[in-house]
Formats: structure tokens, sequence, C-alpha cells
């Protein structure tokens, strides 16, 4: 029997909970007693059968909805309507936050994680649903740190047990490419430069897949992959006029920010065009450099799959040729030396071979040589000498002076600068 | 004993292996006739069937000794029996294709009738199999690094499964089956076999390295880069102390509660909090975090504490290694979605939580792989013995 009351007149303990005209009341069974009634007004004996329990043990924590969750619930609708987003998102992440919330880890989390969590609630819907938003996006807005957003990500998506799929690049090209204020002339872009959006976006995406395609996204954040196509796309649109400007300046005009790392793809993006235009007969006679490339990139995107699989080698098969052309290189090094660089023997120029369709990683040299470890021998039983361990002791001498400095140091802090 | 029986076909090369460490007498080999299975016996002496057809009844073998198996239970008995090469069919609870096993296992009894003096012993009397087993247990080193070379083990590959694996480093008393499986790379990073097992294999088979196909084996081994322990110290500390009298400790109480102390051989850092609890770090081995350990304990003893050396205990292990191939982590996060999480916006790498071994991996677009999260070296080999061939399915961009 809960409350583990008994009856004020017989003291039996048989309390049954029973009810008068839909008003529960505590009776005991053997008298007929009523011990307690009535739910608005408690007198103090019948306050001693009730149970009383601290607030965090109640249920009412998990049934009323605390003020912290409603003021999350309302950035959640907040943030659906900034970014425009279906109703349908709003009610998905609404639920997240309301799941999430249940946690006590979340419940007693700072406010800025939860603030955080708002993000990450339509993050998560969004990408379930296939809308490009990117975290950076979210940030922007939130006002919120990377890093911390990127805890908060992961720890909820292992909570919640969810299934998050990739970012849609195709999607995200689209909406990315669809804020540049290319497309009408304005004070601050000239006519020149002014670019249809679709041919712009076409363009853009094939150069993004060809990215894709050649390793430069896999690993990589992918705007900057994005920026860099984008800015590719709309010079070579109308090369004439636009070769000069810079990528920078590109990203002012269209008021984008020029996110850091596009400049590198940029460079790896136009290396991998050069090396495809190598295998066109046509662009070979013409020497091109990484800026007159730019004027053929819509002959090269045309035949981009065939031009990969001519111009690039598979990489496993790669890794064998890339060996031997090392050992070769080295092996007319010494021959050189020896036999001076008169011999008719030593042919010119060796024509290139496939260059290697692996990622930049892979294809820088390695910075530093790991030599695997000498195997060891230690057993962790060996004996440990005196003198090891006396090393790292210091001397009675060394200790009253490191007391005697440790003190001096104290006092200079402790000192006020003279006025 | 053996006159005027007639010995079923598998048993005669073992009567051979026999012969050859002087247990049975010529005379036992003679009485072996044409031996065959009953059925294809009895048809050949009606005069039904050319005794030559016979022998081409394999797969009727495979019938008679299944149900030799199941009248006596011997089934484990009888693989070892026919190859040296993979004794741990015993230990697989679902023995899946015995036939196949028995096939692969003819075929070679035709072609290599002669080396099977690693067989099963279980016939013979205790005695003679404990003096024996070394004897065999070398031979079948030496023809096991051989065949693995020579011949083709593929259809020994539905047999062996992950169980193999741990069982190689719990049942053997040999070092790393692994490394004769493939010699190469594997050699400089051997595990020392530090710890023989305390329970000896169930039948009395002598422990033989398993042979996994070269197209399984990824013949990489992971090397340990981080190891991390805790140990007890079992005395109250005066960090203040600690910090004074100690050369190589640095202790700052507003930032950290706890003496930071590093060491030079091995080279370890170990954080000393005040309870006498000790993490070590840094240690590249399981031995070297231990004898490290043990060094902060006898500084801290010097010092002046009693310090003792309770409750050892490796919490966690790190290891890397380079599959040396690109890998489409796009592609792989899209197979393998429950476990694995690519977020690039936040991280170059792939987490890949794997279930069993409870280990996390991270994978690079480089080839790279990380393991982390083991207390036994053994979960890191086989958790990247078990994502090699996932990986390798992603190979070709």
């Amino acid at each position: 029997m809960p409350g583990a009351g008994r009856c004020p007149d017989c003291g039996s303990a048989e309390l049954v909970e029973d009810s008068h005209y839909s008003q529960s009341q505590l009776v005991c069974s053997d008298c007929g007693c009523v011990v307690t009634e009535g739910v608005l007004t408690t007198t103090f004996s019948e306050e001693s059968n009730l149970r009383e329990i601290t607030y965090s043990r109640s249920t009412g924590e998990n049934e009323q909805v605390s003020r912290s969750q409603q003021r999350g619930l309302r950035r959640v609708r907040d943030l659906c309507r900034v970014l425009q987003l279906p109703a349908t998102f709003e009610e998905t992440a609404i639920t997240y936050y309301q799941q999430a919330y249940r946690h006590p880890g979340i419940r007693t989390a700072r406010l800025q994680k939860k603030e955080v969590l708002v993000g990450c609630c339509v993050l998560i819907t969004c990408r379930q649903h296939n809308w490009p938003l990117t975290m950076g996006t979210i940030c922007t807005l939130l006002y919120a740190d990377l890093d911390v957003f990127s805890g908060t990500y992961m720890q909820i998506v292992k909570l919640l047990g969810l299934d998050v799929p990739s970012l849609c690049l195709a999607d995200l090209v689209k909406t990315y490419c669809g804020s540049f204020r290319l497309f009408q002339a304005s004070p601050s872009v000239p006519a020149k430069y002014v670019e249809d959006k679709d041919k712009m976006l076409s363009r853009t995406l094939q150069l993004v897949e060809l990215a894709s395609e050649t390793w430069l996204v896999t690993g990589r954040h992918p705007l900057p992959v994005i920026t860099a196509a984008a800015f590719l796309a709309w010079q070579s649109l109308q090369p004439a006029g636009r070769l000069t400007c810079s990528l920078a300046r590109f990203c002012k005009m269209a008021n984008v920010t020029l996110p850091y790392p596009a400049a590198s793809r940029l460079q790896e993006l136009v290396a991998v065009l050069l090396r495809m235009a190598e295998q066109l007969a046509w662009l070979q006679v013409l020497k091109l450099d990484k800026r007159s490339v730019v004027k053929h990139i819509g002959d090269l995107l045309q035949h981009r799959h065939m031009l990969v699989r001519m111009a690039f080698q598979d990489g496993s098969a790669g890794m064998e040729t890339q060996e031997k052309e090392q050992q070769r290189q080295r092996q007319r090094q010494r021959k050189e030396e020896v036999g001076g660089s008169t011999s008719g023997s030593l042919p010119g120029k060796r024509p290139a071979s496939p260059a290697l369709l692996l990622p930049p990683c892979m294809l820088k040299p390695p910075k530093r040589s790991c030599p695997t470890p000498p195997i060891s021998t230690v057993t962790g039983d060996e004996n440990i000498s005196d003198s090891e361990i006396e090393q790292y002791l210091r001397t009675p001498q060394e200790v009253r002076d490191f007391q005697r400095a440790q003190a001096a140091s104290q006092a200079a802090v402790s000192v006020p600068n003279p006025p | 004993m053996l006159q005027g029986q007639h010995l079923p076909l598998w048993a005669k090369p073992a009567l051979e292996a026999l012969k050859k460490i002087s247990l049975v007498g010529p005379e036992e080999l003679s009485c072996l006739g044409s031996a065959g299975p009953p059925r294809i016996k009895r048809a050949v002496d009606k005069g039904q069937l050319h005794p030559s057809v016979a022998m081409e009844r394999a797969p009727c073998l495979e019938l008679y000794l299944d149900q030799c198996a199941t009248q006596d239970g011997l089934v484990p008995a009888l693989s070892p029996l026919f190859s040296p090469f993979v004794p741990y069919d015993v230990y697989t609870p679902n023995p899946s294709n015995p036939e196949m096993t028995l096939e692969s296992h003819l075929e070679e009894i035709k072609e290599t009738s002669d080396d099977f003096s690693s067989v099963d012993l279980i016939f013979l009397p205790d005695e003679l199999t404990q003096e024996n087993r070394n004897h065999t247990v070398i031979k079948s080193q030496h023809e096991t690094e051989e065949n693995s070379r020579t011949q083709n083990h593929q259809n020994k590959l539905p047999l062996l499964s992950k169980q193999d694996v741990e069982l190689g480093f719990q049942g053997s008393s040999l070092s790393n089956p692994q490394a004769h499986l493939c010699p190469g790379p594997a050699d400089s990073a051997l595990p020392s076999p530090e710890n023989p097992s305390p329970h000896t294999l169930p039948l009395s088979i002598a422990p033989m390295t398993p042979v996994a196909p070269a197209s399984e084996c990824s013949g990489i081994v992971p090397q340990l880069q981080n190891i991390v322990s805790t140990v007890n110290l079992a005395c109250k500390l005066d960090l203040k102390k600690i910090a004074l009298h100690a050369k190589n400790a640095e202790y700052n109480p507003k930032r950290f509660a706890a003496v930071i102390m590093r060491i030079r051989e091995p080279r370890t850092t170990a954080l000393i909090f005040s309870s006498g609890k000790m993490v070590c770090t840094g240690a590249k081995s399981e031995e070297q975090s231990r004898l490290a350990a043990r060094k902060y304990a006898r500084v801290v003893q010097k010092l002046g504490f009693p310090a003792r050396f309770l409750d050892f205990k490796i919490q966690n292990m790190v290891g890397s290694c380079d599959v040396r191939f690109s890998i489409r982590l796009e592609g792989l996060v899209l197979t393998h979605q429950q476990f694995s999480s690519y977020e690039p916006e936040l991280f170059p790498g792939l987490i890949y939580r794997m279930v069993k071994p409870r280990i996390v991996l991270l994978i690079f677009v480089s080839g790279k792989v990380v393991l982390t999260g083991a207390k036994e070296r053994s979960e890191i080999y086989e958790a990247f013995e078990n994502i090699y061939p996932i990986l390798k399915s992603f190979k070709k961009g």
C-alpha cells in the first residue's frame, strides 16, 4: 500500500484507496475512517499519510515542459522560418529536440550547448530530407563555434541513434551557386561579368563531378571545391574579359565569402584539367598553362570521361609504375654521374607516363619517413637500477635553490607595480 | 590387430605416416587391401564396378566419411587427419562445409601423401601423443611454410572464420600464426607470446598454425602507437612534495590537479594524483607500459612514500597502419551506414565503429587507418583483419 500510513483511529495499516462521488479518498478498511480526502487542501494529519518525494524523483520533470525547453523549441521554429524550410521540417526538428531533451545529459547541459542543439536538430532534419544546409551556415546564424557544434552534433547523433545521410553535393551546388550575385548587372557587377545562371550552374556541376572523380572532394570540405569550380565555370564561359579577374575579386563581386582552401582547390582542379588537355591532340600543340587552359574547359568537359580514363592510370597499378619510375630515375642519375652526359645510350627525355589518379595527399612525397621501430625485448619485469631513478630526483642543494627561486618569483609577482 | 580387416581409404596415409615415425610396423600396412568405402568395395567385389572407376567415385567417400563421423562423433578428428593446415576446424561450432573440406583434403592426399607426419594422433595412447607432439609441431611448421607458398589453399577459405584468429592467440603456444601466413613486412612487428595460454587444447592435437589463403590475409600488421594504463600506488601522495623533489615533474594545481611526470626510457608521461592513482601514457607496447609504470612507482617510492604497485591495467591501445591504396569514403559510408560516420565538413576521415571487436577505426582517403579503443593487442589485429576486405572492395574508384 503506497504511503505506508496507519489509520489514526484504530491504527490498522489496511488503507484502501476509494472514491466517493469521484473524489478519491484513503479509507481504513477496518474501521471505515476516512484518512485523507480531497485534492485541494490537506490537513496536517492527512499529509503524514501522503508520500512526498523530491521533484527530481517525481515524474513531474518529464511531464512538464521546462522553460529552457520551451525557449529551445521556440528557437527551433525561428531557425526553420529564417531558413525558409517547409513546414514538415519544423515538426521533425521539434520532435528531435524534445527527444534529445529527455536525456539527462542534455537537460543538464549548459545554455550554450542547448543553443547549439537547436542547430543540430535543424541540420539533421535537413540532411534527412536532402536539403543542402552546411554546418557553417548554421554556425553563422547561431553565432556558434564550429567546435562546440561538432561535439554536440556527434553526441546527439549517437544518443538518438539517427541515420544521417551525407550532404548532397549536387543540391549544394545549386543552392550555393544560386546565391551568387552575378546574374544581373548592378553597380558592383559590370556587364561583361554578368552570367546566365543555368549555363553557369551546369558547368559548375560538371566541374564538381570531375573533381569528385579525381579524388579532389573525398575528405575535404565541399564548399571550397564548389567555389573553385564555380569560378572556373564563370571564367570559361567568357574567357576573353574574365581571365584577369582573380578568385578573391570574383567572390567579392558575387557577395560570397571566399573560403580559405578554395585557392588550393583551384590549383588542383586546374592541374587535373591540364593533364586532361595533354590527351587532346589539338590542345597538345598549344602548350597550355594554368591560365590558357581555362579557355578550353568547355571542350575538356565535353569529353571528360574519356579524357580522365586516358590521362590517369589506375591508382593501384600506378603505385608500381611510380616505384619503377623512381628506380629508373635513380639509375639514370647514377649513370650520369659515372659515365658523363655525352653517352648516346641515354634517352633524351622519356615520354611522360600517365599520371596517377590518387588523392593529392598520396601524390605529395611523404614529409618524413616513419621507420618501423626496432623490436623491443622489454618484458616489463626487468630490474630498475637505482641510478636510473636517481637521475630524476633533485639533490637537497637543488631543492633549496629551487625553493628559493620559487619564493623569489612569487614575491616578484605579488608586489604590485610601483605607481 | 588389423589383419583381415580392410581399412577405409582415408586411413592409409595415416598409417603410412605412422610408419614413418615408426609406430606402425610394415606388416600392418600390408593388410590394406583394395580400400574403399564399403558400398564401392562391395560393388567391386561383385564385379559390377571396375576398381579404377571406383577410385573416381570420390564424392561417395565423403558420404561414407560422414556416416563414420556421425557414428563415432569424430567429425573434428577427421579433418586434421587430412590436413595439417586447418586444425582450427575443430573449434568452429559449425563446420559449415565438411564435404568441401574433405574433398579438398582428398585432392591433397593424392598430391602430397608424404607430408602427413603431422597426423592426428588421437588413436594412440597419450604417452605416445606427448612424445611426438613437438616432433610434429616442428615438421608441421616447415610444411606450412612450404605449402603456403607452393599450393593453392582457396578451398579452405569458407572454413576459417574470425574465431580462428582468436583461437590462434589463445590456443597456440607458438608465436603469432599470422607471421607464418604472410612473411615479409609482418616480421618486424611480431607480438611476443607473452601469456602462454593457461588452458590446453581440448583435443590432443598438435598445435599447428592455421593458414589463410593469400587472398584473405592482408599481410599488414598494425603498429601499436600508444598504450594508456592505470595503476594504484595505494597511498596518499603529497603532490607539492613530489613536484619539489622530482626534476621531471610539473604541477600546476590551478590548471590540473595532478603531477605530470615524464621519464626518458621508455619515453612516457604519467599523471599522478593525490589519491595514489596513476595514469601512464605514451608507451609503444604493453610491456613497456608496465615497465614505465614501475619506474614511476619507484620514483614515488624514493621520494619517501610507501608506494605499491596494485591493479595495473591497460585501459586503451592505439594502433595504426597503411593499406597503401586510396579509399572512396563516400562509398563506404553509403554501404556501411550503421557503423560509419563521415562528415567532411568536420573531419577528413571516416569514423567506423566496429561492433565486434569493439574498436573505433579512423579511415582516411590516403589509406591510413588508425585503430583505437582496444584493451588487448589481439582486438586491434582482429579489427584490422575485419576491415581490410571491406576497404579492398572500395579500392577501385
